[in-house]
């Protein structure tokens, strides 16, 4: 019965099921609830599965105990209910750190947007394996290599005597070094590096489906590359850059190696000021309730984003 | 697309504009590593771009370090390097073991959990690893306070296998999917044990995924900063956490020559999956 009521995707595994009669029988409903005599097809399913729920076991405990010790009555222990910690949040310490965050996570957003869009038409573009490859590995870099290692890098890059500073004098724009290490300079341009690849694919993957006819129609009936590129492309990839953009955005709102290392002591981004409830101030149901926050900010953001996106296709097939 | 960008007819400002905000992207993303590579052999002892003289000297400083060799600190490098790789291994290996029975029942079942688990696995993925790295804190000390216990090494490597989970279900799902149920059947039919056909037939095809698998878990574990910075203790701490701790004041050669050595490492072992997977593996 499960089988009849199972989903076109399965129709493809099916044909081969039927083969099976025996498997079929046993497969469809695997929770070891759904009848008091488990099968041992079920019991084998069962314990392939159970060593690494075991170890995902301890994130969903983390998890668990976090929403837990936000709404304890004490600040070093889970004891009695209360909503005081959430109500702390409201200081101005944390408010400038949730309006700086914030403020950080939409300009690095727009400015990895603005890159990623023309990176990922140059990749689409690209019709040699070995530099698609080449462009590849170096949208690639800043997911792959340690944070802390590509911060050492910014250091040198935008310290006062760096690779930025020294460039710009011997060029004679500036006469002094401009100081753009330890403030929000600094860990915007951190924030656009570390991210840049999750703009960056996403916008690939939806340039990939738009159809080039479009644009030769486009092309051919006068518009400029401009214009196309205005008034067509982008509103094809509309939904992608939504969705791309949500992730970079959640993404760069929870950063913590970023703003700490670049940031100095000046810009406390919501992670370092999280961070600094665990260690100097030892206030762990604050940094709890202050660790929710941040997760619904993201999570808000995700949600108002697929509904934006999903408006968004719902409006293009509308017309 | 393509069109637009590369036609020599329509070119003009459009096609300039765009290829110069492409370079200026790419010159972005790799600006920290091409400047901590070029700064690593430098010979002067100061950090000003561009280095007017070139060494190996920072190399030999930093083998020296590694090897434990005029340290300083209450834990030395080497140390911090040994558990590293520990945790790694750990992290890679427990993850594997996970991970590839659980792709098999994935991909050999047909039931609605399936969706469900899926999206389980992929839940250490989108959690702010700030959020993470506190909750996982809060859970030891708590653990620690009730019942005495000390996780040791494990209060690194369980939190490193929760964040490789998800990347490596999903190279072994991939290389799951290509197993064709017949090999398996006509193996069964020919007398061998289910679980003989699995082990012997199933998991050999899978192997370029499941090296996949155990590469993508170590470099997870081992360029972890987020969560280990909020886990480590005296007697723990990763090589990411000893290079902070060196560096809170100041930045010196020797740590970049460290850093040029952990992203050798990280590209080769990057290169190998590349060339394993054949561009199939997946890092998100």
């Amino acid at each position: 019965m499960q089988t009849a009521t199972t989903s076109g995707a399965a129709l493809v595994t099916r044909r081969a099921d039927a083969r099976r009669p025996a498997l079929t029988a046993a497969m469809p409903s695997a929770s070891p609830r759904a009848s008091p005599r488990v099968s041992p097809r079920k019991r084998a399913t069962l314990l392939l599965v159970l060593p690494a729920v075991v170890l995902l076991l301890p994130f969903l405990a983390a998890v668990l105990f976090i929403l837990r010790y936000s709404v304890s009555a004490e600040s070093q222990a889970i004891n009695g209910w209360s909503l005081a910690h959430y109500g702390a949040l409201f200081e101005p310490f944390f408010l400038r750190s949730v309006l700086l965050t914030l403020k950080l996570a939409t300009l690095s957003t727009v400015i990895c947007m603005a890159l990623a869009v023309p990176i990922a038409m140059l990749m689409a573009a690209l019709a040699q394996p070995v530099w698609r490859r080449v462009v590849t590995s170096l949208v690639l870099l800043p997911m792959i290599l340690n944070l802390l290692i590509q911060s050492y890098g910014w250091m040198m890059v935008l310290g006062p005597t760096g690779v930025a500073n020294s460039v710009l004098m011997q060029a004679g724009l500036i006469e002094r070094p401009l100081s753009l290490l330890f403030n929000e300079v600094g860990v915007l341009v951190g924030l656009v590096q570390t991210a840049l690849p999750l703009a960056v694919f996403p916008v690939l993957g939806a340039m990939r489906v738009i159809s080039q006819e479009y644009l030769e129609a486009a092309g051919s009936m006068g518009a400029t590359p401009w214009r196309s590129f205005f008034d067509v492309t982008l509103p094809l990839l509309k939904p992608g850059l939504i969705s791309a953009a949500s992730i970079v955005f959640a993404y760069n709102a929870s950063a913590f190696a970023v703003p700490l290392l670049l940031g100095g002591r000046k810009v406390q981004m919501m992670g370092v000021a999280i961070r600094d409830m665990i260690s100097p101030m030892f206030d762990w149901g604050g940094a709890a309730a202050a660790g929710v926050a941040l997760i619904l900010i993201t999570l808000v953001t995700m949600m108002v984003a697929t509904w934006l996106a999903t408006r968004a296709v719902q409006l293009k097939e509308a017309r | 697309m393509s069109a637009a960008l590369w036609s020599r007819t329509n070119a003009g400002s459009f096609r300039v504009a765009m290829l110069a905000m492409a370079g200026v992207g790419l010159l972005v993303a790799a600006l920290p590593v091409l400047v901590i590579v070029i700064m690593s052999f430098s010979g002067d002892a100061g950090l000003e771009f561009p280095p007017r003289s070139l060494s190996l000297r920072w190399y030999s400083s930093a083998f020296d370090v590694l090897r434990g060799e005029g340290s300083d600190s209450t834990v030395s490098a080497f140390e911090a390097m040994t558990t590293s790789f520990m945790v790694g291994a750990v992290t890679m290996i427990a993850s594997v073991l996970a991970c590839v029975p659980l792709a098999y029942a994935l991909v050999r079942s047909t039931g609605r959990w399936r969706h469900g688990v899926q999206l389980l696995f992929t839940l250490p993925l989108v959690f702010p690893l700030v959020v993470l790295g506190v909750a996982y804190l809060l859970l030891a000390e708590t653990l620690a306070q009730r019942t005495g216990v000390e996780l040791g090494l494990w209060r690194l490597a369980i939190p490193h296998i929760a964040l490789a989970l998800p990347f490596v279900l999903r190279n072994c799902l991939s290389a799951m999917q290509g197993v064709g149920r017949d090999l398996e059947e006509a193996a069964m039919s020919l007398g061998a044990s289910p679980l003989r056909a699995a082990v012997d037939v199933v998991v050999p095809l899978m192997k370029p995924g499941i090296l996949a698998g155990l590469i993508f878990a170590f470099i997870i574990s081992f360029n972890e900063f987020t969560v280990s910075f909020f886990m480590y203790t005296i007697d723990v701490r990763t090589l990411p956490i000893w290079m902070y701790s060196r560096t809170v004041s100041s930045l010196d050669p020797t740590t970049l020559a460290i850093s040029t050595l952990i992203i050798g490492l990280d590209v080769a072992l990057i290169a190998w999956v590349d060339k394993l997977v054949a561009g199939k593996g997946r890092l998100f």
